[in-house]
């Protein structure tokens, strides 16, 4: 089984090495993207709760993990949706350097309030061809559990995070209809909604003192 | 639900309506566009976005401070029991919900808790069946309706009551009719509990709301539409009966945030 999985890939691989198109998503592993749900959460969970750091420190450890563990670009490019084409090289070049500091900023900052935080892996089932949902349940003292799934897909040979769903709410749907409704509102100009982004992030930086 | 409100805020909305109208329809030759108009489903968006802004102030003068007072001023112990309390009396609701769905063992659940709650629970200030890992879930007719095939219809906002859809507009003015309680006899004393009970719902909902709605404020950049997409994702998942552990039996039915509600803090 586990060989002719090895071969199916490997053929795989061949026939997009032989088309010449750059494939993002292969088929994702469900053991495997379990073991990466796992170590980036316990990754997060120890640098929250490492009592040697300060709050900056803190932030800072936990933004360099969710930096290796989420698909940053291919998330970006999914809330953009239809409008990535609309968008000149330059524009989009600046969305996602936006979307990563706002997307890890907003992550951080969440995690970071998580103090005391456990996390444990739930059921785990494989949704599609492309991803594997990882169901993870989220403890903090004095307060109820609430269950986290992961989407994970498999980016150029490595296991990715593509979406977050907290207790049914996917972060990235609602991101991209948040989005796609600043862009909408103002004429269909990409544009509107990096200047919208530039602001967010100021403010964002202005909370955090720095 | 509450007369005097819906008095004032009925013709509010409906001249609101007037003077915002319907949100343009995208041009037949931007398929993608014309695809997202159909998905967001909001006919009366310009009017929707006018009543939201109207909630928001209301919400931010009077609502959110009273909710933060209730959490300030009385300890968890009282929310809890308060909050146990009027997800006792809405079983009614929820009980009838589960038969219409056909969902004979989350019946017997609602069923079960409500004699225990009601009586060892003390009048459902415990919430004793939790204890014993039968923990309770919300079901409304609007959720029924969907069980039972029925579409959404167009996306509605309401000052006070939040997002909702013609759908489930529709179930909750049914789940408010069949309520024993608007139904029993008349006079002071019941409508002054119908009052306090109404009351205590709105407060105890804001409250569990506290965070996500800080949360949605300070990080999207567009509220309105953040918390359409929100109530339409929770919403299929209430529909589908997939709530989480941690979840309580929320007062207001589902608050459709994207989140469940669950014990105070």
């Amino acid at each position: 089984m586990r060989e002719f999985k090895l071969s199916r890939r490997l053929l795989l691989a061949g026939l997009i090495g032989l088309a010449g198109t750059k494939a993002q998503a292969q088929q994702m592993d469900i053991t495997r993207a379990t073991a990466f749900v796992d170590k980036a959460g316990q990754d997060l969970v120890n640098a929250i709760n490492d009592p040697r750091l300060n709050q900056a420190q803190r932030r800072d450890k936990v933004a360099g993990i969710l930096r290796s563990a989420i698909d940053i670009e291919g998330t970006g490019r999914f809330i953009l949706g239809r409008h990535v084409r609309q968008a000149s090289p330059a524009e989009l070049q600046d969305y996602l350097k936006l979307f990563d500091e706002i997307i890890i900023r907003n992550l951080s900052a969440r995690f970071g309030e998580y103090r005391g935080v456990r996390f444990s892996l739930g059921r785990s089932q494989q949704r599609t061809e492309e991803d594997a949902l990882v169901s993870t349940l989220v403890e903090r003292p004095n307060n109820p559990a609430f269950t986290l799934d992961w989407r994970v897909a498999e980016i150029n040979g490595q296991p990715r995070v593509v979406d977050v769903i907290a207790e049914g709410t996917s972060l990235r749907l609602t991101t991209r209809s948040e989005y796609a409704a600043v862009i909408q509102r103002n004429g269909g100009r990409v544009a509107s909604l990096l200047d919208a982004m530039r602001g967010q992030i100021a403010q964002l930086a202005a909370r955090e003192g720095g | 639900m509450n007369p005097p409100l819906s008095r004032i805020f009925g013709p509010a909305a409906l001249v609101l309506l007037l003077l915002a109208g319907c949100a343009t329809r995208p041009p037949a030759d931007d398929p993608e566009a014309l695809q997202e108009f159909r998905e967001n489903n909001d006919p009366f968006e310009p009017a929707n976005r006018a009543l939201f802004e109207v909630n928001e102030a209301i919400d931010k003068a009077v609502l959110q401070p009273i909710a933060e007072a209730y959490r300030d001023l009385l300890p968890k112990p009282v929310r809890s029991g308060i909050r146990n309390v009027l997800g006792n009396l809405r079983t009614p609701t929820i009980l009838i919900g589960d038969l219409l769905q056909g969902n004979m063992t989350r019946a017997r659940e609602t069923t079960g808790r409500f004699i225990v709650n009601s009586t060892i629970g003390i009048g459902g200030i415990v919430d004793v069946g939790r204890r014993y890992d039968v923990h309770g879930h919300s079901e409304d007719m609007g959720q029924t309706f969907a069980v039972w095939g029925m579409g959404e219809g167009f996306y509605m906002f309401v000052p006070l009551l939040g997002p909702t859809t013609a759908r489930d507009l529709t179930g909750f003015a049914i789940d408010v009719y069949t309520n024993p309680q608007s139904l029993i006899g008349q006079g002071y004393a019941l409508d002054a509990w119908n009052y306090t009970r109404i009351g205590m719902t709105v407060v105890d909902t804001r409250e569990a709301l506290l965070e996500p709605f800080d949360m949605v404020r300070k990080t999207s950049l567009d509220p309105y539409a953040t918390l359409r997409s929100a109530y339409r994702q929770r919403r299929s998942f209430e529909i589908l009966n997939k709530d989480g552990p941690g979840g309580a039996v929320a007062p207001a039915g589902g608050v459709g945030f994207g989140q469940s509600v669950m014990e105070p803090q």
